[in-house]
């Protein structure tokens, strides 16, 4: 599916257009000391970061405590920011880094706790309808399969079954709805390195998936 | 040398699916473009690749969007805490941006104050409601002390009140894009929400965050609005004051001021920036004069004719100040 037959990925980015000069207003205004213009920043992004940093990490405690650092971190780094990669990436920029260094910190036990979570039995019925939707051609509508809570458990089983760098490209992709060439400046990577990463992540995700429903 | 056909196959499967993905993403050259809808007519692998990676990506793109909890502001604002301001640090500030741009705000924020002066005396009787007003100084003589002070206490606790009316060309969208931000900020159930005679009536009570995150994104509409007109409610019942043309961020410092007498002022003060810039003849100036926003109105005072240096605005102690004021506003939308 391409970007603009995906409403959510499309508004947002719509959204990341018109945020620009409100960003630079708000940072402006805060640098002069108005900490009122802070809380806006803050209000404005902190839906999108934890988001993000959630489907990154899995946890909900910490997805909030890191999201709550990439804030600070922004915040005290407000004056050295010189706008030449846009706010908007530079705050992903920091959310993600942050993010992926807890991973790394923290892989051993988000191995344990993946490893918990397979021996658990999942629903006969959901996986049957997750085997219908990806041998299906004509599935009707796979947004509305999605909003199976069971179904989204395995679909975040898969991800979290990827590495912190394929997850992260790929949920910058598919669910921030970020171009190659933003996720290429959030992770400080070539281009071509980001077209490979997220072909490698998908395949790698189908095979994770299929092994699921086996 | 033999080469290995093992890693011929990979490399050209890992190209293919690179290219299947920049398709899926529409990340292609049309020439590209071109080579996978050939490669997927004339190959029914190829196609059902395709199909296998755009559902990887629906799946992925369909998960829920989660929201942050309440915490994260407070835990920042609570992180930061006892820290300095970079507003408070002007001397390094002033070295950070260099004196050229010191001088240059200091030039525009002077030859917006000449502009603002010139005109002042025209536009000073549509912000200040005379009508309802005494003319002349208030007398306060005859009450005492401790009960002004008690009267300030009273209105330094009450929240913003007020009514936003927004008329718009493109009803139906912008009516669609208010509803989607309040389910988005989560906000549904403190907003009521009614159509009578064509127009759309939100009535809001919330919190200033609430308000605030609202505001934020309603910001990405603002350029959609005809006009956008402001009226607060002040101390006196049924008197407003009213900002035309104004704007997203105005709205959220006005409502976000705790004492009531500030609140006022800076409506005022906004009122008579927004007149000023819609009849300014020098476009520089006036987008010196927005971008000064809030810092000019902090350094200037415009003149009211009814008060009087008896009438001091007691102010609370910030510590003292209801922390979660109570935000309720009307926005009407119309054509």
């Amino acid at each position: 599916m391409t970007e603009a037959a995906n409403p959510d990925i499309r508004s947002r980015q719509v959204s990341n257009m018109h945020v620009s000069i409100n960003d630079a207003v708000l940072i402006e205004q805060y640098r002069n000391g108005d900490s009122a213009a802070m809380e806006r920043l803050v209000l404005k992004y902190q839906n999108r970061i934890y988001n993000v940093i959630l489907k990154i990490c899995a946890d909900p405690d910490d997805a909030a405590e890191l999201t709550q650092e990439t804030f600070v971190k922004i915040i005290e780094n407000l004056d050295k920011f010189e706008g030449r990669s846009g706010f908007y990436t530079w705050t992903f920029r920091i959310a993600v880094n942050l993010t992926l260094n807890y991973c790394q910190r923290n892989s051993k036990l988000a191995f344990r706790s993946l490893d918990a979570e397979h021996e658990q039995q999942d629903d006969s019925q959901v996986k049957q309808v997750l085997k219908d939707f990806l041998s299906d051609d004509s599935s009707p509508d796979p947004a509305a399969e999605v909003q199976n809570k069971e179904l989204y458990k395995i679909v975040a089983r898969t991800l979290m079954g990827l590495d912190e760098a394929h997850r992260a490209v790929i949920v910058l992709r598919d669910i921030e709805g970020m171009s190659y060439a933003r996720i290429a400046e959030v992770l400080d990577i070539e281009l071509g390195t980001v077209r490979s990463r997220l072909s490698r992540a998908r395949s790698k995700m189908r095979d994770i998936l299929e092994a699921i429903l086996r | 040398m033999k080469e290995n056909p093992d890693i011929d196959t990979n490399a050209s499967n890992e190209r293919i699916d690179e290219l299947l993905n920049g398709y899926i993403d529409d990340e292609l050259t049309v020439e590209q473009q071109a080579e996978v809808e050939r490669l997927i007519d004339q190959d029914a692998k190829t196609a059902q690749r395709l199909r296998q990676l755009q559902k990887c990506q629906i799946l992925v793109g369909s998960m829920p969007y989660a929201e942050a909890p309440a915490s994260v502001l407070e835990g920042v604002k609570a992180s930061l805490a006892g820290r300095s301001l970079p507003g408070e640090e002007q001397p390094a500030y002033e070295q950070q941006v260099g004196k050229k741009y010191v001088l240059l705000r200091k030039v525009l924020a002077a030859a917006a104050m000449i502009a603002l002066a010139a005109v002042l005396s025209a536009v000073i009787h549509r912000i200040v409601p005379l009508q309802n007003a005494p003319e002349g100084p208030i007398a306060v003589e005859n009450r005492t002390a401790e009960s002004i002070r008690s009267a300030a206490r009273v209105v330094a606790a009450s929240g913003f009140s007020g009514r936003l009316e927004l008329k718009t060309s493109a009803l139906n969208a912008v009516d669609a894009f208010i509803k989607s931000a309040i389910d988005d900020i989560g906000m549904s159930a403190s907003i009521k929400s009614e159509r009578r005679q064509g127009r759309r009536i939100y009535s809001l009570s919330c919190t200033r965050e609430g308000l605030n995150a609202l505001l934020a994104d309603l910001d990405n509409i603002w350029t959609e609005l005809d006009s956008a007109m402001l009226f607060v409610n002040t101390e006196t019942f049924g008197t407003q004051t009213v900002v035309d043309a104004v704007t997203t961020k105005q709205i959220a410092e006005i409502a976000n001021q705790v004492i009531p007498e500030r609140r006022i002022e800076l409506a005022k003060d906004f009122a008579v920036l927004n007149n000023i810039a819609e009849n300014l003849p020098d476009k520089e100036i006036r987008a010196a004069i927005e971008a000064e926003g809030s810092s000019l109105t902090q350094q200037w005072r415009i003149l009211k004719p009814v008060l009087t240096s008896s009438q001091k605005t007691v102010k609370k102690p910030a510590d003292q100040v209801q922390e979660k004021q109570t935000i309720h506003l009307t926005i009407i939308l119309d054509w």
